[in-house]
């Protein structure tokens, strides 16, 4: 058992019980639970996924969405090649945290690609009065951003691991261009002091 | 109130065999008695503490007194306790119907189910703004935390403290600790003292997922605040910390138990962790559910009880950490109320029971922690100590009959210089959780006894109708027993010498006797 190479990192990121740990669980075993246990901190897990002839390990950031933990997400997301920004489709509030992680990532980080993923929508297929959001407000979003959009079920399973296929795929493309400089996860052991004082002031 | 001499037949028990004689006694293969001091005592670590040397349950309730003492002094008035005595009904033996209450919170704050919980818990801020209700939402109940809120202010004005109202079978304790205020509104017949106790551990559960820094700056900021916003998806961590309270001898005795494992095995876990150690690693703690396998800590950095407590209830009251690598922000009040550790949480194996924690100074060490854990795990296959552990998890209790007491069926004995405690599974007649609360209510009843503020017992035997139970102290251990209510007193003085003669001959298995360092 050596260290686990790590070839791209992926964060999940959105507001509370919109499903980021449910859309990683379906992926990486396959599997939906139904009692709901918010994540706390962040939950690391290693996946490795075919492309083509290769094979790229993403190491995945499973983020906590409660909000005592937002000062803390720097640390999840830096460094990211891709950020999978998750809103739940039968909740307005979602998306528009879904819009705070995009403007937070795009000043903070350039080179992370954005994927929104609109969730459960195995409940809108049963009840199409529950959708909150438009498919075509995401979708022009999503362009204005230049992200691709996606929507999964976790309980169903559907379009998820085509989602993180396609983010495997990206990566593996974008890759080349980047070659020259630095392909790996950046572990730099940058210090900064383990305090940190909070901004939610209001 | 007084929780010393309560109870049917209480008394103060002198008997010429138990009475405790400080004696030295310097050599561990001696056979004990009660007489042995502090460090001798079975269970007592070889070289130095785990935790901080703490005067274990003193030690919370004694920092709130020195406060308000001196404020008390400085303000130079009358500090004394504001109690409103309304008729206090007798201490009664507790009631037998217990059913574990769950988490009911739709409950309606006015009905009768509501109002007949035996002990509600409240956290509001100082502007009055509900923070935490054990039951019911805290929406329902701010019209009754405002009047709480009111109640404090009222007698501080007049430079004094609420410390609680006693009426009418009911006690309401009041904790301030600026920017929160707790309230615990009691019918068991547990002392000011022990509820002031609970409402601490909640206080730092609150400290430990937010820090008292970052609480201070929220509230100075904007006094308002509606610290829910925080603390949302957190309540079932103080919701599960309360059960554990009622349930749990470890925070009675402000002391962890092992899981049972040679000491040859034991050994080889610590010197793994300690070998995979890292700069910025504080602490390496296993867990096997709610025992503790061993715990290595940096040189003259200590764990105090309480802060292990918090991370037992993080980690026991979460399946979030059961898959992948778990990575979050703690803080241990008890440690240092300012900072953030961070700690990486992760299970040895999917669905074993076993649990790593490695905590950090530092924020950026997920992948440094990653690598100890890993150095960690290949150490500990290569020595074929990961069998044995799984071995070892197959009976992480054992039972009384091991000991060949007849009439004992259960104990708690608790070694004051390591802080650990060993105690059997619990026998058939406490099987149901009724059967089981009852009984940690008697061993509260016997702790009260032991550590009353002014008389303080140092042995306490008590007959019961179902139960006999008998309880002693000295400068080294603390122990509790539960016998047969056809034993005698005669028999119960024996088994005492008997137990700690078996409890010595098991203690390497039992404790940690060579607690390691980085
Ligand atoms: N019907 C349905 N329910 C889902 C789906 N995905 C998640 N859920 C439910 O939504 C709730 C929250 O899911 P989580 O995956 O734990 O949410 P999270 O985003 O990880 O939440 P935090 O960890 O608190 O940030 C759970 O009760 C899930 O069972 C889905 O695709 N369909
Ligand atoms: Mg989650």
């Amino acid at each position: 058992m050596s260290t686990i190479r790590v070839d791209a990192k992926v964060v999940m990121l959105g507001k509370e019980s919109v499903g980021k740990t449910s859309l990683v669980e379906r992926y990486v075993h396959n599997r939906f639970l139904h009692p709901y246990q918010n994540t706390i901190g962040a939950a690391f897990v290693a996946k490795p996924i075919q492309v083509g002839e290769k094979v790229i390990t993403l190491g995945i950031w499973d983020t906590a969405g409660a909000e005592r933990y937002e000062a803390m997400s720097r640390i999840y997301y830096r460094g990211a090649r891709a950020a999978i920004i998750c809103y739940d489709l039968t909740d307005s509030s979602s998306f528009q945290r879904a819009r705070f992680w995009v403007k937070e990532l795009q000043n903070c980080e350039e080179l992370c690609k954005i994927y929104l993923c609109g969730t459960k929508s195995d409940l809108i297929e049963a009840d199409r009065s529950r959708r909150q959001i438009d498919f075509h407000d995401a979708q022009d979003f999503a362009e204005e951003i230049g992200a691709q959009l996606f929507e999964t079920s976790s309980k169903t399973g559907k379009n998820v691991d085509e989602m993180f296929q396609k983010v495997a795929e990206d990566y593996n493309s974008t890759a080349f261009q980047y070659m020259t400089e630095d392909t790996n996860v950046n572990l730099d052991q940058k210090k900064n002091s383990n305090f940190y004082s909070c901004c939610h002031g209001n | 109130m007084d929780g010393g001499t309560q109870g049917a037949a209480a008394a103060a028990w002198e008997n010429g065999t138990l009475a405790a004689v400080d004696r030295l006694q310097s050599d561990r293969a001696d056979s004990p008695t009660p007489g042995l001091v502090e460090g001798t005592e079975p269970g007592a670590g070889q070289r130095s503490a785990m935790f901080v040397h703490a005067q274990s349950f003193e030690d919370l309730s004694t920092e709130v007194e020195d406060r308000e003492a001196q404020l008390g002094k400085s303000e130079g008035c009358d500090a004394e306790e504001f109690n409103v005595l309304v008729g206090e009904k007798p201490a009664q033996e507790p009631r037998n119907n217990f059913s574990s209450d769950n988490k009911t919170k739709e409950e309606d704050i006015s009905s009768e189910a509501w109002r007949s919980h035996k002990k509600h818990i409240f956290v509001l801020s100082e502007a009055g703004k509900p923070i935490y209700t054990r039951y019911g939402t805290e929406e329902a109940l701010s019209s009754t935390m405002g009047v709480m809120m009111a109640l404090v202010s009222f007698v501080e004005a007049e430079k004094n403290i609420i410390r609680s109202i006693h009426a009418d079978g009911c006690k309401v304790v009041f904790l301030t600790k600026s920017p929160l205020v707790l309230v615990g509104v009691s019918k068991t017949c547990q002392s000011d003292k022990e509820l002031l106790r609970e409402l601490h551990y909640i206080y730092y559960q609150i400290v430990s997922l937010l820090t008292l820094t970052q609480l201070n700056h929220i509230f100075q900021n904007k006094q308002n605040y509606d610290l829910r916003r925080l603390l949302a998806g957190s309540e079932y961590l103080t919701d599960n910390l309360l059960f554990r309270l009622e349930r749990d001898p470890s925070l009675l005795l402000s002391a962890v138990t092992c899981l049972p494992l040679a000491s040859s095995f034991r050994d080889v876990v610590s010197s793994g962790l300690q070998a995979a150690k890292a700069k910025n690693l504080v602490f390496s703690i296993l867990l096997a559910g709610d025992r503790l396998v061993t715990l290595v800590r940096k040189k003259d950095q200590f764990l105090h009880h309480i802060d292990l407590h918090l991370v037992f209830n993080l980690v026991g009251s979460s399946s979030s950490f059961r898959e992948g690598e778990g990575w979050t922000p703690i803080c241990l009040p008890k440690f240092n109320t300012a900072g953030f550790f961070h700690a990486h949480i992760s299970y040895l194996q999917p669905g074993s029971e076993l649990c790593l924690i490695l905590v950090s100074t530092d924020r950026e060490d997920f992948f440094n922690m990653s690598e100890c854990k890993q150095r960690f795990m290949e150490r500990l296959s290569k020595r074929s100590a990961f069998q044995a552990l799984k071995e070892a998890l197959k009976c992480p209790s054992y039972s009384v009959a091991q000991v060949g007491i007849p009439e004992l069926r259960h104990f708690l004995y608790k070694s004051k210089s390591s802080g650990l405690y060993t105690s059997p599974e619990f026998p058939t007649v406490y099987q149901t959780d009724g059967e089981q609360e009852r009984l940690m209510r008697l061993y509260q009843d016997l702790h009260s006894a032991l550590h009353h503020p002014t008389r303080p017992l140092r042995t306490f035997y008590r007959c019961g109708e179902t139960e006999n139970m008998l309880a002693l102290v000295t400068s080294g251990f603390e122990l509790y027993l539960c016998f047969s209510p056809l034993a005698t007193k005669a028999m119960a003085v024996a088994a005492v010498n008997k137990l700690l003669k078996w409890i010595r001959k098991e203690e390497d298995r039992l404790f940690i006797l060579t607690p390691l360092t980085y």
